[in-house]
């Protein structure tokens, strides 16, 4: 490959690794996780976001998404998932990322429309309160990414924040409600939520 | 009183027992009210204030001989200068020595006067120590400056102020070894007026009763806020103490000094102060100012000035990694008849004025602020020598972190992709501007978390060429630059310094050889590199309108770029290397013939491509005549007869001639939204819109139609369900609301919706929530 697509698609991973970060960070602050003090209006593209105060909390969003930076170059990450649990360990809602980046034709790549449609979804999901459903009791949440393909073993520093992973997955396919889809070339990028399927069987709590 | 005495004035006086725990109830009880109505609830005895004569007891700490001797600090010794005191002893204030004084006047009220240099190392040791200790203690601490810091230690309620501030002087005492002065009061006002009171080595606590009798006989004067134009105007009033200021109504005082400073006055005066005390404060502006040793001869000497004053700045804007909107210039000039200023290079008896001006766009850029300040400079139309100071301050400030790392300008874009590649080409030349540049961001301040410096010091390189806003010149496309017109192109030559030219023909002569080695243009890399001046957005915008010039209708241009290094241009080499780059819009223009020859040639392409095929590459070009264009077209992800395909697309016509009335509506409306892009999910939001009932069942072409329409969604589905999975729900919905005024929609929408959950389960693993 050219060498100069190497640059743009870089290019293009790296934003879209931080414009993950500034995602995730709305999501988690969306979800009303944490106490909205914990976060801070701040300007990203010209939108206003949402950003951790906490250095803990913003240091754990902020690794995670660089920490798939060699994954996404390469092209391995299919999809990234914001996911939390119920108290029993079982997911009860997911924002899932899906992400399929055109290496070839990075070269295309209009850095500005790019940006824009950035925007707009970030617009998009910061008025999308109303498809959130409140979050029950005692909830946790992580960062989960799926990859293609496994990468290989001890490939870059940054890759090993990240750890495999087997969690719990529903039965039942689950119900999706899509959030915004985004096709600016080399990016294609959307977001959609994933709830259990109405017929998932409940986990028995012990009396 | 005596119960004794008690009960003579009163003998029915009934004596009740204490109930801790009563009062302990009531007492929650009762601020649990006020903190429900009202956040800001100060409990009494809350505040403390620590100070002492910082500097001087630094530097004497380890001078036992001077510990008792007036001392003052000063960078400078001699008497016939025109220095000042920065900080005196106590022993030397009791001759009347303060800061601010000139050495010359201390020396005459006290001429055994040890004057000692400042130890900056020392005073920022100490600070560090300072506030450790007060963080150990209370964790909201409001620091003033490197010695003067408020505790609010409302929060801790089993430790008595008293005892706590004891206890912190004692422990400054021992690990700095200099004395500490502390105020305690319940308001951030008091406890700074306990202080003043306490010191040296000291301290003062006024309880919430002593506050009125402390307040009464204190001077107006030492009121924090009330400076001497203020004092003089009260004097005239007669108002001297704070206990005749309280005399006055808060109306009157309003209405002679202005809403907020008789607001302010009024409170002081009774020890009420509602400011908390805020521990992290973002600094609202960062800037730099020059009020000693300004002196311009010329525009010359102004314009010098400016680029290092923003220079200065712009660093300082790096450093604490923020970008700002607002930009004020502030001039000190000399005022009419004043004489030449005591303080040598001093700046004397002056005005102070000030413009400023707000951009769009945050930035910290250097060349920004250069221009910027000459503007407003020029724009206050002095006589440059009767500047005696000038200050640039940046304000609306954002992280630089976060907001519009993405949307630099073009040009930064561009530069910022040729610095990595040429890193182990060029070093000297390029590593010596990467070094520079990340000088710049290594003075990152504390607040900033360790990871952030980490990705600052990466993106350095990445956006350390902000000002070589040149791509450089291998990245120019030789196409374009051949053929501008020669004005042009001498232009753009002279920004590279003359190597354009060179270049132009090295590649001409390099295409007749099969040549692959981009290292040719090493040197006219460098050059440009080198030869940095600041490029013009003209320059800029030339090389892209430039490209769009010459994007010639049957090839996508980019690919052109790629391969011109690459020996003969071959049909094969103009081609994009996927179909999946074939733009489809400027596929669907070709005629005919053309298209099928472009495909085709696909498929000779990909043939070549796969190993597998290759021994049998000859015997199936001729096979194949009759290409398998249908499955290259899949592979596009639509068909020359698809109907989504063109643009209008093909289903507009199709339905518009059908004969049936239904499609014949559907398709007038998609040409009445106007869109960018053929898409379906507007054009069913429309026919929503205009439709009312439709009463279409009775077609006789109704099954067609239905069919028709369930084929369009058909392939519009199968378009969109990988990248587009909003719009698919979209059209989902829509088309259900769509059912319930129309049969025909109504039998399409029962048709599709099995097929378009099956879709999105394939490729999604779930189905789509529609209620």
């Amino acid at each position: 490959m050219n060498r100069k697509d190497d640059n743009q698609s870089g290019e293009v991973a790296r934003t879209v690794v931080e414009f993950l970060e500034v995602a995730i960070t709305m999501i988690v602050s969306l979800k009303g996780f944490y106490p909205s003090a914990a976060f801070e209006r701040r300007r990203y593209m010209n939108v206003v976001v949402q950003r951790a105060r906490h250095p803990e909390l913003r240091d754990y969003i902020h690794s995670a998404a660089s920490g798939l930076l060699p994954f996404i170059e390469k092209g391995l990450v299919e999809r990234v998932a914001v996911i939390f649990f119920s108290e029993d360990n079982v997911p009860v809602e997911r924002f899932i990322f899906k992400l399929t980046i055109n290496t070839s034709c990075a070269g295309l790549v209009e850095e500005s429309q790019l940006e824009f449609a950035l925007r707009s979804f970030l617009i998009k999901l910061s008025v999308s309160k109303s498809l959130v459903k409140p979050l029950p009791q005692n909830c946790r949440w992580d960062v989960t990414a799926y990859l293609r393909s496994l990468p290989e073993v001890g490939s870059s520093k940054e890759g090993e924040l990240w750890i495999p992973t087997d969690t719990k997955q529903w039965q039942k396919p689950p119900v999706i409600t899509p959030v915004k889809s985004l096709n600016s070339e080399p990016l294609c990028l959307q977001l959609y939520l994933e709830h259990p399927n109405f017929s998932e069987p409940q986990p028995c709590h012990a009396p | 009183m005596f119960v004794r005495h008690a009960k003579d004035l009163c003998p029915q006086l009934v004596i009740v027992p204490y109930n801790f725990e009563a009062y302990e109830e009531v007492a929650d009880q009762f601020y649990d009210i006020l903190h429900r109505h009202c956040r800001k609830v100060q409990l009494f005895d809350s505040v403390i204030y620590f100070q002492d004569c910082f500097f001087v007891s630094v530097v004497i700490k380890n001078r036992l001989e001077l510990h008792d001797k007036p001392v003052a600090v000063c960078h400078s010794d001699n008497p016939k200068g025109t220095a000042e005191i920065s900080s005196a002893n106590y022993p030397a204030r009791a001759y009347g020595v303060k800061a601010g004084m000139f050495v010359r006047h201390a020396k005459d009220l006290c001429p055994q006067l040890v004057i000692v240099p400042y130890n900056f190392e020392a005073y920022e040791e100490v600070a560090d120590q300072f506030y450790d200790i007060l963080h150990r203690h209370c964790r909201k601490v409001q620091a003033l400056s490197c010695d003067e810091a408020f505790l609010d230690v409302s929060d801790l309620s089993d430790v008595e102020p008293e005892f706590l501030a004891s206890t912190i002087r004692n422990e400054i005492l021992e690990t700095t070894g200099c004395s500490a002065s502390a105020g305690i009061g319940g308001t951030m006002l008091m406890a700074r007026l306990a202080t003043r009171v306490a010191k040296p080595s000291g301290q003062l606590y006024i309880s919430a009763e002593k506050v009125e009798d402390f307040l009464d006989q204190l001077p107006v004067g030492t009121l924090p806020g009330v400076g001497s134009v203020l004092k003089e105007k009260l004097v005239k009033q007669n108002i001297q103490t704070c206990g005749q200021l309280r005399l006055i109504s808060k109306d009157s005082l309003q209405k002679d000094f202005g809403v907020k400073t008789g607001e302010m006055l009024w409170s002081y005066s009774r020890g009420l102060d509602l400011r908390s005390v805020t521990a992290v404060q973002e600094s609202k502006s960062i800037g730099a100012e020059v009020n000693w040793g300004v002196r311009f001869r010329d525009q010359q000497d102004v314009q010098h000035f400016l680029q290092c004053l923003c220079k200065e700045v712009s660093l300082r804007l790096q450093g604490c990694e923020m970008i700002g909107r607002t930009f004020t210039l502030k001039i000190k000039k000399r005022k009419k008849d004043a004489e030449e200023p005591t303080k040598y290079m001093g700046y004397g008896d002056c005005d102070n004025m000030t413009r400023s001006i707000t951009v769009p766009a945050a930035t910290d850029d250097v060349e920004v602020l250069q221009r910027i300040s000459k503007n407003l400079f020029g724009s206050f139309c002095l006589d440059v020598k009767e500047v005696r100071g000038v200050g640039l301050q940046v304000s609306k400030l954002d992280s630089a972190y976060l907001s519009n790392k993405g949307s630099r300008t073009l040009k930064s874009w561009l530069s910022s992709a040729p610095a990595s590649v040429h890193i182990e080409q060029d070093d000297h030349v390029f590593s010596a501007a990467v070094r520079e540049n990340s000088d710049y961001t290594r003075h990152a301040n504390d607040g900033v978390s360790r990871l952030r410096e980490s990705e600052s010091a990466e993106s350095s390189i990445q956006s350390g060429d902000t000002n070589s806003s040149l791509p450089p010149m291998c990245h120019l496309d030789m196409e374009v630059l051949e053929n501008l017109p020669p004005e042009l192109l001498s232009e753009l030559d002279g920004t590279y310094g003359g190597k354009l030219y060179e270049l132009i023909e090295k590649k001409r002569g390099k295409r007749k050889i099969n040549s692959s080695s981009p290292h040719i243009f090493l040197d006219g890399t460098a050059a440009g590199i080198k030869e940095l001046k600041s490029i013009s957005v003209k320059t800029h915008g030339l090389s892209t309108s430039g490209e769009k010039e010459y994007k010639e209708p049957f090839v996508p241009h980019s690919s052109i770029a790629r391969t011109s290094n690459q020996g003969t241009i071959e049909m094969t080499d103009l081609m994009p290397s996927s179909l999946s780059q074939v733009d489809a819009s400027v596929l669907q223009e070709l005629p005919e013939e053309l298209r099928a020859d472009v495909l085709g040639a696909y498929a000779t392409h990909r043939r070549q491509q796969s190993s597998s095929d290759v021994p049998m590459e000859t015997c199936k070009k001729q096979d194949e005549e009759p290409i398998d264009i249908k499955g290259i077209e899949n592979e596009i992800g639509f068909s020359c007869r698809s109907l989504w395909f063109g643009d209008p697309p093909l289903w507009t016509e199709k339905f518009r001639v059908s004969g049936n009335c239904t499609l014949e509506f559907f398709s007038e409306i998609y040409y009445k939204v106007a869109q960018s892009r053929p898409m379906l999910s507007p054009v069913l939001q429309q026919a929503i819109s205009e439709i009312g009932i439709f009463h279409d069942a009775s077609a006789n072409d109704f099954d067609e139609a239905i069919y028709d329409v369930c084929e369009l969604l058909k392939q519009y589905i199968k378009l969109k369900v990988e990248g587009d999975i909003e719009e698919i729900y979209l059209c989902f919905r829509l088309l259900k609301r769509l059912a319930a005024r129309s049969q025909l929609f109504l039998q399409a929408y029962e048709i599709m919706s099995p097929f378009i959950q099956a879709s999105i389960s394939e490729h999604y693993g779930g189905s789509l929530s529609i209620s």
